[in-house]
């Protein structure tokens, strides 16, 4: 079923802890992708699924917690469960304020490790649904005429057929068709709806 | 003055003086003679009317030699030298006769009938001149005694109190004795004018003076000694003032002079003493504030050191965790999956192995590097070592002198860490020696070759030496009698030398301070025979 699959990656310089890792995914059945750098793990193709990351804190030449830093600021989204030989207070708060999901001491309870990974994977694939429902919204948007998306912009904000006519010196009756396009293309089956969709296209623009 | 474990009070008693103080003192000095030079020509001139203001002189006396003595007691109480409570008994003593000297001096207290006989006055300053350069020399023979550490802190204060109430006593039943004495030596011919037998006076007490000038010459080391030689110098132009160039008669310009620049003089031995004994404290506050830091600073290394063994262990622990699990899952399969996890199951024990690895390169930690030995040249390492700590050594004040055999065959090992070795043992030695006083301060490195063909290196200081029961515990990690000594020096030291085949050890020089030798085996058997042909 590919709607289950996914993937974890490990990234830890310790090839023993690497591979026991690995092992012990494997042996919940996931599939698994391990490297020894971060740059190695940026390098490499990605498998387009839903994943989570098992980063070492401790790592030659970026640490985990300036990887995550960087990637978060260059828009990477991948779930992050850090693990650490060593690891004390403000770095553990260091690593959840930047969005990690768990933060793990060396040796840690494998069950705590499976569960963390399973919950970043679960937020992977929910962010991904979304990411495809926004991608689909976008697409929908960009297949509008200007006059459609004119249109469509002052429908959501509430403004009646007689007041877009009169805005844009149209006829009520050329308003009403374009109206009738842009609920078909955008696929909105309501008023309610066409605003949601419309509300996720601009907070989407905005964050980004 | 210095404990065993190599602390000094900074006490005026036991620091030297700095160049600074130096040049005070010899400003002090220049001024003194200048002074004499100038006044000697007026100072048989008579100033017969200025008797009344002889018991401002007196009184600021009297305040200027208790309050010495006063600073002298706090002084011993801290230090509890004899030294030191000797001469502040002596200056006690000096400051109490003045009141009887100045309340029967001829022709001042006579309306309230205190005039005692003619001779008294003089009497009382003949014991007062003598008495005070015999409590010097006293302090200087006493210097070098043992001090009396073990008193415990209320006999200290008894020690005081009894010291003041006899010098009090004394001082009393003295003049009790000279004013009722029927006959008294005849100092004086009348009120104003000595007679004859008073010139043995001023003789013995400049002879007193000089005697006591060399003395603390020959055994200065203190800033106290350098401002008492002051004081004694000032005495002898005081009396050359007073009793020749004056021509010994009362009131005259000379003797008024001579009595003036004594007491600007003592006066500015007080403050001196006063300012330096704030300056030692702040000193002292300011050392103990560096300790504290340094402590903490120890603690943070002690915590990186830590986290970093940590990590080094949790890691292959957490492989052998991480396999153990993995193996248990995969037999926990409906169909269990045998191969998956032996192979989990010999990670595991791999995994053992490596924790062990891990403990081993940790007892390895301190000696990287022992793989790369090559013939080494001790001497040249040693002259090397010597070269670069120079400049501490010149900052403490250390002499460090070398014998160096030279014909002393190769050594084999790791240049790098043979010379950590010598350098930490020689930054211990001029360490423990900077801060001793009263001998020479010297670290002397020796090599030789034993007849066992082996080379044999010696640090030896003259230091505080190190008590018997730190002896063994010198040498474990962590633990250091220097405020900011990590206590890794000599654990690694003794390592280092064992890995190469020596030993480290430390003894007790005969005298005083510490000997810490070690051993390491020629490389070469040539240089071993060459020696045996010598012996």
């Amino acid at each position: 079923m590919t709607r289950d699959q996914s993937i974890v990656f490990i990234v830890d310089d310790d090839v023993y802890v690497r591979e026991a890792i690995e092992d012990l995914f494997r042996s919940v059945g996931h599939d698994v992708q391990a490297f020894g750098t971060t740059d190695a793990f940026l390098q490499a193709p990605r498998v387009d699924l839903p994943g989570c990351l098992i980063l070492d804190v401790r790592l030659p030449n970026t640490s985990g917690l300036e990887f995550q830093r960087e990637q978060a600021e260059s828009g990477f989204h991948l779930p992050t469960v850090f693990i650490t030989g060593h690891g004390d207070i403000p770095m553990s708060v260091a690593a959840m304020k930047a969005g990690a999901i768990e933060f793990l001491t060396k040796p840690f309870r494998d069950q705590d490790l499976l569960d963390a990974v399973h919950r970043g994977i679960a937020l992977d694939r929910r962010r991904r649904t979304e990411l495809a429902i926004l991608a689909g919204m976008k697409e929908r948007y960009a297949s509008l005429t200007s006059r459609e998306r004119e249109i469509m912009d002052l429908v959501v904000a509430g403004q009646i057929n007689k007041q877009i006519a009169g805005e844009l010196g149209l006829s009520e009756m050329t308003v009403k068709v374009h109206r009738a396009q842009v609920m078909r293309k955008m696929n909105a089956k309501s008023l309610p709806e066409l605003v949601r969709i419309a509300d996720h296209l601009s907070s989407a623009t905005t964050r980004a | 003055m210095i404990d065993k474990q190599g602390n000094v009070p900074l006490l005026l008693s036991t620091i030297p003086p700095n160049r600074s103080q130096r040049r005070l003192a010899g400003w002090v000095l220049a001024i003194l003679v200048i002074a004499l030079v100038v006044t000697a020509p007026f100072s048989r001139i008579r100033l017969a009317e200025t008797a009344p203001l002889l018991l401002a002189y007196a009184a600021a006396v009297l305040f200027v030699e208790v309050l010495t003595a006063a600073l002298l007691l706090s002084l011993f109480a801290i230090q509890k030298s004899r030294a030191v409570l000797v001469l502040s008994a002596g200056y006690l003593f000096s400051g109490l006769l003045v009141i009887p000297w100045a309340l029967t001096f001829p022709g001042i207290f006579t309306a309230f009938g205190l005039d005692a006989g003619l001779q008294s006055t003089a009497a009382i300053a003949a014991v007062r001149r003598l008495s005070f350069p015999v409590f010097v020399l006293a302090y200087a023979a006493l210097k070098d005694q043992e001090d009396l550490a073990l008193w415990p802190r209320a006999s200290i204060r008894t020690v005081i109190a009894a010291q003041v109430l006899l010098i009090a006593g004394l001082a009393a039943g003295l003049t009790w004795t000279i004013i009722q004495a029927d006959q008294l030596p005849t100092f004086m011919v009348d009120a104003r004018d000595v007679a004859p037998l008073w010139r043995y006076v001023p003789a013995a007490a400049i002879g007193l003076y000089l005697v006591g000038l060399v003395v603390l010459w020959l055994r200065r080391q203190s800033t106290l000694d350098l401002w008492l030689m002051i004081v004694l110098c000032t005495l002898v132009i005081e009396i050359a003032l007073l009793s020749y160039l004056g021509g010994g008669a009362r009131l005259s310009v000379g003797w008024w002079a001579g009595r003036l620049y004594g007491l600007a003089s003592a006066s500015m031995v007080l403050l001196v003493l006063l300012s330096e004994t704030a300056t030692l404290q702040a000193r002292l506050a300011r050392s103990i504030h560096s300790e504290r830091l340094a402590r903490e600073s120890r603690l943070t290394a002690m915590e990186a050191l830590s986290a970093s063994i940590a990590h080094e262990i949790s890691q292959p622990l957490a492989s052998m965790v991480t396999n153990a699990n993995a193996g248990l899952r995969w037999l926990d399969k409906e169909i269990p999956r045998i191969v998956e996890a032996q192979a989990a199951l010999e990670r595991v024990v791999r995994d053992g192995h490596r924790a062990r690895d891990v403990v081993d390169g940790i007892r390895q930690l301190f000696r990287k590097g022992t793989q790369d030995r090559t013939s080494v040249d001790m001497n040249s390492l040693i002259k090397d070592v010597l070269r670069r700590s120079a400049d501490e050594a010149r900052f403490g004040r250390v002499s460090v002198e070398s014998d160096l055999d030279p014909n002393l065959p190769l050594a084999t090992g790791s240049p790098l860490q043979l010379q950590q070795v010598i350098s930490n043992l020689v930054a211990n030695a001029v360490d423990a020696t900077s801060a001793v006083t009263g001998r020479p301060r010297i670290v002397r490195i020796i090599t030789r070759l034993r007849a066992s063909r082996e080379i044999l290196v010696s640090v030896e200081d003259s230091g505080p030496g190190i008590a018997d029961t730190l002896k063994d515990r010198i040498f474990e990690p962590f633990f250091s009698t220097k405020p900011d000594g990590m206590g890794m020096g000599l654990m690694f030291s003794r390592s280092v030398v064992e890995s190469h085949g020596g030993k480290l050890w430390v003894e007790d020089t005969v005298t005083s301070g510490a000997i810490f030798r070690f051993t390491l085996p020629c490389s070469d058997w040539t240089g071993a025979s060459d020696t045996e042909l010598r012996q």
